[in-house]
């Protein structure tokens, strides 16, 4: 596995300038990555995260088309069982909708009706989560409409160092890959990215803190709000949080949630998709399948609301906050057999 | 069941013909009967003979309760078989519902076909029935796809990426006219104008979506003209004649392979039979109609016209039942064969590499189920002993 920090020469960029760094390097090394979307030519995309790339690779290869999500999706499946590796970009998460036909009739279905013999090498960028307070159905974190499907990846990176691995790896990857761009992250901060080409494995979670007294699980955003709420608990107590990044949501890798649930006893999940039947419930479940007996406390989930994403004025409430998290903490912490 | 049956409207016949329902080529026709072999000619029929065959016999071992459901194409055949002729070895065919002839003629294997239809998997079926080394080169036949107009945004993009890498190869793809009404069918003509795809969109219009007419799918006058809100050339043309869609076709799929952009045909023929053997017609329309169209059929029309032009005789068309009914009976007797899938068959080809643990976990326990064992009995997520 690479290990990122040790590559040399670095740049500082933010999530949606790591995008752009890593879409042109793939595009520089294989001339069968194509960028497919509206709005992702000569404007470079409504986030910005195709700037450039029209004037330096031209129509054939970054491909303004249509505004159809259903259309955009079909025709990039048709192209990539051809051999091409298409990246297209969903504007918004809550778009796909739409494209919901292609989604599993094609997309995801494709390798398994044909016994194999067809790939669909595709890559769907996709922004996603509340922040940023645009227009309703630009929010949307619907990321377990896309893992209830088989026969796609999904991940979601949280650092612009991890973006640009993670990325590499879903476009060279031969499987279908939702890449999940957190629209509140795009220039939220900067860190070193290492100029070099590089790849993450699609299917690994990440350790970012170790600790034995809870696991806390978050992805995109979430995972900062989670960090944040940590540091601030275990500046007031003794507890000790062991934190995931669960970038890895489809398939989701399982097996060093329970490592670690077995090990702390206790679990707080953290998302910004709506709590009834959202990744959490998944999660949870399945730590009470497998670890019931190492548990101390109830699993909690700190999540959105089931109605859908609010008004500007009200999302604030209905986002998890670093406060909100921080209250999760504790109760598990609290709790007493 | 319901009193009510749909009225139905007979389509318009303002459309290229070049084929008489008598055989007679049509006086005046605006195009002759297009330069094919002799040899072509009697392949052609061939194709259809085989497609009747081998569908009269799926239907009965529906019947007896081999397959769960079986459909066929009868008085439709030669829409997929003209469409096909006009294809080149290299192109891709996206078939829909009832286009067998079409992959008859680029010589599918009909053992795999009739596997499939018993449902097993294609891994196992490819495990079970290899394929001869010495196959002619032919088309690519993508699987058929049971959800509705959903190819046809993948056939734009198939083209899509042929023309993209100067290979000169075209994607033809069909659907019925109740599938024009799928959001699909519009986004794949509209992308394909705009993308000047290589690809031809035939509409087979049947007249029937189970038990929807036609006239409750549009209210436009012709499903043809629908091409024209998207840029695109569009033709019509009497589905039941074969030359009148292989021409039609032939000249679209050549105008695509030269850069000339896609075309939408439509198809006009009738769906005389059930939608499938799970359908009963019965219900929702009248014989009246299905018995004008058998004065129609396709089959019979191309046969009249090889007897007066002297390319079939009584003698040469009982060879070509006989070989059809023999290698048909042995394709299927091949394809009945095979043993049944295994269970496990179901985990395979979702994701290339690691399915994840939960799939690995799930594959575990469905096995030890099959040994006979609890797969409940996993308390720590390291799987049933």
């Amino acid at each position: 596995m690479t290990r990122i920090n040790e590559l040399p020469v670095t740049e500082d960029m933010n999530l949606v300038t790591a995008v752009t760094h890593t879409l042109r390097q793939e595009m520089q090394r294989d001339p069968s990555v194509r960028v497919m979307g509206y709005d992702i030519g000569p404007i470079g995309g409504v986030f910005r995260a195709t700037e450039g790339l029209f004037d330096e690779f031209g129509p054939d290869r970054v491909i303004d088309t249509p505004l159809s999500e259903n259309g955009l999706l079909g025709v990039a499946v048709g192209m990539a069982m051809r051999g091409e590796r298409p990246v297209i970009e969903m504007q918004f998460l809550a778009f796909m909708y739409n494209a919901w036909g292609q989604f599993i009739y094609n997309l995801a279905n494709l390798h398994q009706k044909t016994g194999g013999a067809m790939k669909v090498p595709l890559t769907i960028r996709a922004t996603f989560g509340g922040g940023i307070k645009p227009l309703p159905f630009h929010s949307d974190s619907t990321e377990a409409y896309l893992m209830h499907t088989p026969g796609v990846r999904v991940v979601c990176p949280s650092t612009p160092a991890q973006a640009k691995g993670l990325l590499a790896a879903a476009i060279r990857s031969d499987d279908p890959v939702v890449f999940l761009e957190h629209t509140k992250m795009y220039r939220s901060f900067r860190e070193p990215v290492p100029m070099a080409d590089y790849t993450l494995p699609l299917d690994k979670c990440r350790v970012v803190q170790a600790g034995d007294d809870l696991t806390l699980i978050a992805w995109g955003n979430m995972l900062h709000y989670s960090i944040a709420a940590a540091a601030d608990v275990a500046a007031n107590s003794s507890a000790s949080i062991e934190i995931i990044d669960m970038c890895s949501l489809a398939p989701l890798d399982v097996a060093p949630v329970l490592a670690s649930v077995k090990k702390t006893g206790r679990c707080v999940i953290v998302h910004e998709a709506r709590r009834t039947a959202g990744p959490g419930a998944e999660i949870s479940a399945l730590i009470n399948e497998y670890a019931l007996e190492w548990l101390k406390a109830p699993v909690k989930r700190v999540t959105a609301f089931d109605v859908f994403f609010p008004e500007n004025q009200i999302e604030d409430a209905y986002l998890p906050s670093p406060g909100r998290i921080k209250a999760g903490i504790e109760a598990v912490l609290s709790y007493q057999f | 069941m319901g009193e009510k049956k749909w009225a139905e409207v007979r389509p318009s016949e303002d459309y290229f013909r070049i084929l008489n329902p008598d055989g007679s080529v049509k006086e005046g026709a605006k195009t002759s009967v297009p330069e094919v072999s002799r040899q072509e000619l009697l392949r052609w029929y061939e194709v259809l003979v085989e497609t009747r065959t081998f569908e009269a016999m799926v239907l009965r071992l529906q019947r007896r309760g081999v397959l769960s459901v079986a459909a066929s194409s009868r008085g439709e055949e030669v829409c997929g078989l003209g469409a096909a002729a006009a294809l080149q070895v290299g192109d891709w065919l996206f078939p829909a519902y009832r286009q067998l002839s079409a992959v008859l003629y680029w010589n599918a294997p009909v053992d795999r076909i009739m596997a499939g239809l018993m449902g097993n998997t294609p891994e196992h079926i490819r495990e079970h029935l290899p394929l001869p080394p010495e196959l002619p080169p032919s088309v690519n036949m993508m699987p058929y796809p049971i959800f509705l107009g959903a190819y046809i945004p993948l056939a734009v993009g198939c083209a899509l990426a042929d023309k993209l890498n100067g290979r000169k190869h075209v994607s033809l793809a069909f659907v019925g006219e109740g599938s024009t009404s799928e959001g699909d069918f519009h986004d794949g003509l509209n992308f394909a104008g705009v993308l000047e795809s290589p690809c031809v969109i035939i509409v087979q219009n049947n007249q029937w979506s189970i038990s929807v007419p036609a006239s409750r799918q549009t209210a436009a006058a012709t499903f043809a003209q629908k091409a024209v809100a998207y840029g695109l050339p569009h033709e019509r043309v009497d589905g039941n004649d074969i030359f009148a869609v292989y021409d039609t076709v032939k000249k679209a799929v050549d105008r695509a392979r030269a850069g000339g952009g896609a075309t939408l045909i439509e198809a006009v023929t009738y769906r005389i039979l059930d939608h499938n053997s799970a359908d009963s017609s019965a219900v929702y329309r009248t014989e009246d109609e299905a018995e004008y169209w058998k004065t129609l059929d396709p089959v019979e029309r191309f046969e009249k016209y090889l007897f007066a032009q002297g390319v079939l005789d009584q003698a040469t068309k009982t060879a070509i039942e006989e070989r059809a009914e023999k290698r048909l009976r042995e394709e299927i007797d091949r394809g009945r064969a095979v043993p049944p899938t295994s269970p496990d068959d179901m985990f395979l080809h979702h994701l290339q590499g690691e399915a994840g643990w939960s799939v690995k976990h799930q594959r575990d326990e469905l096995a030890f189920e099959l040994a006979g064992g609890n797969p409940f009995l996993d308390m720590t997520g390291e799987g049933v002993q």
